[in-house]
């Protein structure tokens, strides 16, 4: 396995490559630079402009300059922010990070809880109850849901705030949870979506999990329900949600341009739909070329799981 | 599976817990990390201390109350450097020249002693700066520091956008313009050394034109003239420029808390040297991009101003009593003019009489009530009245809607009831108040001149590229003023050739008034040049037909005195944001 986990650790590199090549070109033949502003610029300052950001060079020799520089590294500098492209996407990250994280444990704990309950109760009360969240949940899609428990819950029952600029988990560490109004309402909007896919595939998985030979002798040899349900059930069931829990983390590990938007958290999905619309080309190049790594990791780390969770798969 | 294997599963998902967890939270420095943090050399306590030799302040009570309002992020914290609308307003919290605007958009003095001094000529200004002007850490604010200034923004290195401002100032151009001529090193240092301003002495800047600009007093209270903290930024000429944590300050207040995209905080500025001084403890902008959410933030009492949010204006107007006693929504008029942009390249465009086709077709009271939702004021002057002097309406009769001039102006560029029209393609940004405008507008010229209307839309660097390069028949354009003079209105835009001429506008008559009015030393004949121009250019719809001028509209707590009171045309982001100090608070 350590063999595979190394081999396709390398395969990265290539994938990296192109990557980093198409969206080069491609950003390139995107009309528009960042210097085209609703007000117009002289030849005089837009020559300086180039000029200070190496635009003014051959394309083929800014590419070659983008990849050695990469090699090193160094993903460039952002014409739109103060600083460079490494430090903004760890800023950034600091934040879509935190509500990934979040939004990922709440989509998973209440995903998996909620789609057992409705596979136990099969075509009962529970069983509908569940489903119909689900479908709720999967029928709310984020921009529809955020404003809704906005207005809600911000506005009119006053229980948190509308604006979440502090979201952070760093504090509760440390004690203060002061910022806990601010906390809620993006990690339940930014969940809920995830949370009923997840309720959904559970509940399919544990309905037929259930129904196997191996849980109906385990009843047979006595074992409690709790026994049957947890180790024999659940640990079997988890095998096909674990397939799309590395991709739904690796999107919301990577930030939600419609959830920082909605409660204003300066985030990497936000900064990275601006750097398009504002052809801040070394904020895109960086944040495409990180968000590979981080999708192409889940995935590694997905694959290398199952080998734990299914012992019939051999590296 | 067996056992081990799951405690081996369950101990790789922690370790991913972890690991995800770490990279998440990291050092955390933003609000909470950086609350210690202050200037270097600074104190976020309004010290009692002022700059020895200081005017005596009117306002002697100590600052309190906190002020909440929405910005948007800077994209630069260089004022010679930066050009958005956004960045200047943050400049002026902190910085001001040797002068500063009045109330009328006059230049006052700031850091200056007094107005300047002309010589007979017109070409040399004389500025006597106040005694013991000191930045925000103590260390004394210089002459030196002004010309380093004007130096920085005249630099091919830093490359602001805004040193066209300056272009008055002897060797000005050729310093920016140096690295393109492909100047040597020792040719770029004598080009450098060759900017007309220099220090007479510590307290005395002298700045040398080219040409005698009457406006040139105006364009030393604009941030391309702000000082540099020469004792800070050692080489003036490097594109680097201290952050907000690490740059001295002149202004009425210095940040003391800076979180990027997320906010900033503004303390009192003890060695703030104007009349007023501060009178709220701290000033926090939170930066929050969607107007919706900051009036909903607005609303939870989260900010106490914020811009408001147009889509939902006429709900705003109910919900916050406009125009009623204890009204928190205000608007007012801005300098900023919006109108269909005619590319004259474009064979069809080039026509005047199917310009004012177009422009006669478009009903502006109609277009402003049904696509604006009554937020800006219907137009058809270039100029806004707060700057041409007239009160609007000028041009109603060459311009304005008029179903049947319309016709048969289209008539006599031969296209009788839009017979054999060629095709006319809009160019528009795509948002949602663009494709109702595109759509009134179809259906306006279909209505009245028979013609039809395509409409492609694009998004804003697209729109904006196609424009620069001239590919385009018709787009939705316009102006908004970066200083308070007419000639700013019509210098680079409408001359033949302009540096930002991007219409192919060609009038020999107003090239004549615009460089008639450039060196006017008389005010009155200066500023009705600027208005023949106007006329010159709007008599056959040349480059624009104007639609609207637009309107400041913000939501302003009843708690807040100062902000509304001290509102400037040119304000973008709060009423006041360039008097700051004048802002006051009784929340408690």
């Amino acid at each position: 396995m350590i063999v595979y986990a190394i081999r396709r650790t390398l395969s990265l590199i290539p994938l990296l490559f192109a990557v980093a090549t198409i969206t080069f070109f491609l950003m390139q033949a995107v009309q528009g630079g960042p210097f085209d502003t609703d007000k117009p610029i002289s030849d005089a300052a837009r020559a300086n402009l180039e000029a200070k950001y190496g635009l003014d060079k051959p394309l083929i020799e800014q590419y070659v300059l983008y990849l050695k520089n990469l090699a090193r590294g160094d993903l460039g500098v952002s014409f739109a922010n103060d600083g460079t492209v490494t430090s903004i996407i760890q800023e950034r990250m600091k934040k879509s990070g935190q509500l990934g994280t979040a939004a990922f444990l709440f989509a998973t704990v209440f995903g998996l809880g909620l789609g057992t309950l409705s596979a136990l109760k099969q075509n009962g009360i529970g069983d509908y109850a569940g489903v119909f969240i689900a479908t709720v949940g999967a029928a709310l899609p984020p921009f529809v849901l955020a404003p809704l428990v906005t207005i809600l819950f911000a506005l009119e029952l006053g229980w948190f705030n509308v604006l979440s600029v502090n979201y952070s988990f760093v504090q509760w560490f440390q004690g203060d949870f002061s910022n806990w109004r601010q906390m809620v309402l993006p990690t339940v909007a930014l969940g809920f979506l995830p949370m009923a896919f997840i309720a959904r595939i559970t509940r399919a998985s544990m309905v037929e999990v259930l129904r196997q030979d191996y849980i109906r002798t385990a009843r047979a040899k006595g074992l409690s329900e709790q026994m049957v349900v947890l180790r024999h059930g659940f640990k079997n069931a988890l095998i096909p949600v674990l397939t799309v829990l590395g991709p739904i983390f690796a999107d919301l590990l990577t930030g939600s341009l419609v959830i920082e938007q909605a409660f204003n958290i300066p985030g990497l999905g936000r900064e990275f739909v601006t750097a398009v619309l504002i052809r801040d080309y070394g904020l895109i190049m960086g944040v495409t070329i990180f968000f590979a790594v981080v999708i192409a990791l889940m995935n590694l780390s997905v694959d290398l799981l199952y080998g734990f969770a299914d012992p019939r798969i051999r590296f | 599976m067996t056992n081990s294997r799951w405690r081996t599963l369950f101990a790789v998902l922690a370790v991913f817990a972890v690991m995800a967890i770490a990279v998440a939270c990291g050092d955390d420095d933003d609000d909470e990390g950086a609350a210690t943090a202050v200037p270097s050399g600074g104190t976020t306590a309004p010290a009692a201390t002022t700059a020895g030799g200081s005017p005596a302040a009117t306002t002697s009570s100590a600052p309190s109350g906190t002020i909440t309002i929405r910005g948007t992020q800077f994209q630069s914290w260089d004022p010679h450097y930066a050009n958005f609308a956004q960045d200047i307003t943050h400049f002026f919290m902190v910085w001001r020249g040797a002068y500063e605007f009045d109330l009328e958009s006059k230049p006052i003095p700031s850091m200056a002693d007094g107005a300047p001094t002309v010589s007979s000529d017109g070409k040399t200004y004389t500025v006597k700066l106040k005694k013991d002007l000191k930045w925000s850490d103590g260390t004394p604010l210089t002459a030196k520091d002004f010309v380093a200034g004007v130096q920085r923004t005249c630099d091919f290195a830093v490359a602001g956008e805004y040193q066209y401002i300056l272009t008055a100032i002897v060797g000005c151009d050729a310093a920016y313009d140096a690295k393109n001529k492909d100047k040597t090193a020792a040719e770029i240092d004598t080009l450098r050394k060759a900017v007309g301003v220099r220090a007479v002495d510590d307290t005395t800047v002298e700045y040398k034109l080219s040409d005698a600009q009457p406006t040139f007093p105006i364009l030393l209270a604009m941030w391309p003239t702000f000082p540099v903290p020469t004792a800070k930024v050692k080489d003036i000429y490097a594109p680097a420029w201290p952050g907000p944590m690490e740059n001295l300050y002149n202004g009425p207040f210095m940040p003391a808390k800076y979180s990027e995209k997320s906010s900033i905080e503004l303390v009192p500025n003890p060695n703030w040297v104007g009349k007023q001084k501060a009178q709220v403890s701290k000033i926090v902008i939170r930066y929050i991009d969607d107007a919706a959410v900051s009036n909903n933030a607005y609303r939870a009492g989260e900010l106490d101003a914020t811009l408001a949010n147009l889509a939902e204006l006429d709900k705003l107007k109910t919900e916050f009593k406009f125009g009623a006693t204890g009204a928190e929504l205000y608007a007012y008029p801005a300098t900023r003019t919006i109108g269909l942009e005619f590319n004259q390249k474009d064979s069809l465009m080039s026509n005047p009489d199917v310009r004012i086709a177009l422009s006669r077709a478009t009903d502006r009271k109609t277009l402003n009530e049904v696509v604006n939702k009554n937020a800006n004021t219907p137009t058809t002057s270039w100029v806004p009245p707060a700057r041409n002097g007239l009160k609007g309406g000028e041009y109603d009769s060459i311009l304005g809607f008029d179903a049947a001039a319309a016709k048969a102006s289209l008539a006599k560029a031969g296209f009788a009831d839009g017979k054999d029209f060629p095709k006319l393609t809009m160019l528009l940004v795509d948002t949602a108040v663009n494709k109702d405008l595109g759509a009134f507008l179809q259906a306006e010229y279909k209505k009245h001149l028979n013609i039809t209307l395509e409409l492609e839309f694009v998004d804003s660097k697209t729109r904006s590229a196609r424009f620069n390069s001239g590919e385009y028949q018709m787009v939705t354009g316009g102006w908004q003023e970066d200083y308070p003079d007419p000639e700013n209105w019509f210098i680079g835009l409408w001359e033949t050739n302009g540096s930002i001429n991007k219409t192919a506008t060609s009038i020999k008559a107003l090239d004549d008034l615009v460089a008639g009015a450039k060196y006017n030393q008389n005010d009155e004949a200066r500023r009705t040049a600027y208005r023949n121009a106007e006329k010159t250019l709007l008599t056959q719809a040349s480059g624009i037909a104007p639609l609207w001028h637009t309107q400041a509209t913000f939501l302003v707590k009843p708690y807040i005195k100062g902000m509304v009171e001290s509102k400037r045309p040119g304000d973008t982001f709060t009423p006041g944001d360039w008097n700051p100090e004048n802002w006051t608070t009784t929340k408690k």
